[in-house]
């Protein structure tokens, strides 16, 4: 009887869940859809039609995408932006938390404090003093913009390294300080290791965001001499209104794919990640 | 080899509070010393001095012949087993015990060759390339163990290592570390809340309370001749009696007197106490059945056999003798029963009687 119920009620959210998960992948698959599709076939009448044999394009779009508006330095920048950005986050947050975790001042605290502040203060808040300080300070290039990147990202960091951490039994850095390391190699040969779950969750997070993000670049950066592949996509709308749908589309794929893959590489981590601080294991 | 000195050692927490007012002890080179005390009495705050992980606020500390007050743990050769185990979850057992040599730079054979035989003494070849949360809990200790084996350290300290560990398992473990401390021939330092981890492992024992040492002294002398009530109760399983009489003077010596019964006893020190209430401290396993098996006179008393558990080879007798409530230890060929009353004795050559007020022993 019971598990009738339980089947039926099994039933009902896999249809639920079913139904929402299409919302979510409709517009991907669109999007897909129509990146094959012939620039003409691409209107607001035909959009949502499958492609068919007259209006498929093959990869024309993507070839056209990636040759007309310097796809491959855009995607150079945004890859070297991420990578050192979601690198600088992970090394420097993972450290500030093992510091606010294990001294107990109220310095410390006061610290953990601001970080969890951060997160609540919206972007749109700060940004027009951002881009003067940015300019200022000449962090105005992909090669030092991760220095931005890591303020904003460090708030939703160092709350779950520090959730994580709090959980890491003292006895085992005790253990290792005894073995003969310093701080320095105590961090980085027993804490980072142990952080790994964490690591992951938090680094697939913050690279989600960096990859994906056109309003911080957009106004930090010369647009004339760097656009990220978020800022270029917007280039495909050309002058007079007219817009390069069909490379716009296959551009938009090419950009979600590495994050999706990224994404499914790690996203066990993630739910462990985020459970890791508040279960105790 | 190391013998451990505290001169004065005092520590108080950033938060004012003291845990240990003032510590004198000497430790002997390779000696087995247990610090043993109820939780919150400083003995884990005393090993973690030696150990360096706690800041010594005032006085000194000793490893061999010297100073280590500002020395890091690193540098004091030490070792230390945790409670917890504190094995590095990310290593097999292996580099768990390879770890603190390598740090040291040691030839990879060297530590091969350490590792190995460390893992031999302590039965855990088969699991040296398994990780540590794939171990059971004895297995896990003796990585902790092997870890700190393998260093060869002058000091080799014990933070309660037994107490997540099931009964069976503590037994073992217990005669194990024993034997590992014949072999390696160091000093130890091993903390615990159990007194029976204490009476059989320590070659002697310091018994705290509220930071202050009570007793430091070998497992039959506390035995025997505990110095205050506190030690008196502490050691022994289980616990003495403690029974309130009235010393009265006699024509030879003097008497307790203790319900309708009469201990006569001759010891000089009980002078100034005539007329005076007083502690009786009597063990279990000194109130007898019958009257053969004494060293000192008996003396006999009738007391209601309020319940009775039975233990096999004997059996406890809870009783209640003229309204104080006591404990006897009493071989299960003796038949008694639950809400009789009974007559039993008291080996007058095994007392010991305390001061009420100070608590502290006034004769054995």
């Amino acid at each position: 009887m019971k598990k009738a119920k339980e089947k039926r009620s099994n039933a009902i959210w896999s249809v639920i869940l079913g139904i929402l998960s299409i919302l979510y992948m409709y517009p991907i698959v669109m999007i897909l859809f129509n990146s094959l599709k012939d620039e003409r076939a691409i209107s607001t009448n035909t959009a949502f039609q499958l492609p068919t044999a007259e209006t498929f394009a093959g990869l024309a779009n993507y070839v056209n995408a990636i040759n007309a508006q310097g796809f491959l330095k855009s995607l150079g920048y945004s890859l070297f932006i991420t990578v050192t950005s979601v690198a600088a986050i992970l090394l420097f947050c993972a450290m500030c938390s093992w510091y606010i975790t294990r001294v107990k001042t109220k310095f410390a605290q006061g610290l953990y404090f601001l970080f969890a502040f951060s997160m609540v203060v919206p972007f749109q808040m700060v940004m027009f003093t951002l881009s003067q300080t940015a300019d200022m300070l000449d962090l105005n290039t992909p090669w030092n913009i991760w220095v931005i990147y890591l303020g904003f990202g460090a708030g939703l960091a160092v709350f779950m390294f520090a959730g994580f951490m709090k959980s890491i039994p003292l006895e085992v850095e005790e253990a290792s300080m005894i073995d003969g390391c310093n701080p320095i190699q105590t961090f980085f040969m027993i804490v980072m290791p142990m952080l790994k779950p964490t690591m992951v969750s938090v680094g697939i997070l913050e690279a989600m965001w960096v990859w994906n993000d056109y309003l911080l670049p957009t106004l930090v950066l010369d647009i004339k001499k760097y656009r990220t592949i978020p800022m270029l996509i917007q280039y495909f709308r050309g002058s007079y209104g007219r817009v390069e749908m069909g490379p716009m589309m296959a551009c938009i794929m090419l950009t979600v794919i590495p994050i999706v893959i990224v994404y499914l590489a790690g996203q066990k981590h993630i739910i462990k990640g985020v459970a890791a601080g508040a279960v105790k294991g | 080899m190391a013998s451990i000195t505290f001169k004065n050692v005092v520590k108080t927490y950033d938060n004012g509070v003291t845990v240990v007012p003032d510590l004198n002890l000497e430790i002997k080179d390779k000696e087995f010393i247990v610090l043993v005390g109820p939780s919150g009495c400083g003995k884990s705050t005393t090993l973690r001095m030696i150990a360096g992980l706690e800041d010594v606020s005032s006085g000194e500390l000793i490893i061999g012949d010297k100073v280590v007050n500002t020395v890091p743990p690193k540098d004091r050769d030490i070792a230390m087993v945790f409670q917890s185990y504190a094995l590095y979850p990310h290593m097999t057992v292996r580099d768990n015990m390879a770890f603190a040599l390598k740090l040291r730079k040691e030839p990879q054979e060297e530590i091969d060759k350490k590792v190995n035989e460390a893992a031999k003494i302590l039965e855990l070849e088969k699991y040296l390339d398994r990780k540590p949360k794939a171990l059971s809990g004895g297995q896990r200790q003796r990585v902790a163990l092997g870890r700190a084996m393998v260093r060869k350290p002058a000091v080799f300290l014990l933070d309660e290592p037994l107490s997540n560990l099931d009964a069976k398992l503590r037994t073992e473990m217990r005669s194990q570390i024993a034997a590992l401390h014949k072999r390696l021939e160091t000093t130890f330092v091993y903390v615990t809340h159990d007194q029976t981890e204490a009476m059989t492992m320590g070659d002697r024992i310091v018994v705290m309370k509220d930071g202050f040492v009570q007793q430091f002294d070998t497992p039959q002398n506390l035995y025997n001749y505990p110095c205050n009530m506190f030690v008196a109760g502490f050691i022994g399983s289980p616990q003495m009696n403690f029974l309130n009489v009235t010393v009265e003077k006699a024509a030879e010596g003097q008497v307790l007197v203790f319900g309708d019964s009469r201990i006569s006893v001759n010891k000089p020190e009980l002078e100034a106490y005539i007329g005076k209430e007083v502690v009786m401290g009597v063990r279990p396993e000194d109130i007898h059945a019958n009257s053969a098996a004494h060293v000192g006179e008996p003396a006999e008393y009738t007391a209601f056999i309020n319940h009775m558990e039975m233990m096999g080879s004997e059996n406890y007798l809870y009783l209640d003798a003229y309204g104080q409530k006591m404990l006897a230890r009493i071989p299960a060929r003796y038949e008694f029963s639950e809400d009789t009353t009974v007559t039993l004795a008291i080996d007058t050559g095994k007392i010991h009687v305390f001061d009420k007020e100070t608590t502290n022993i006034i004769c054995h």
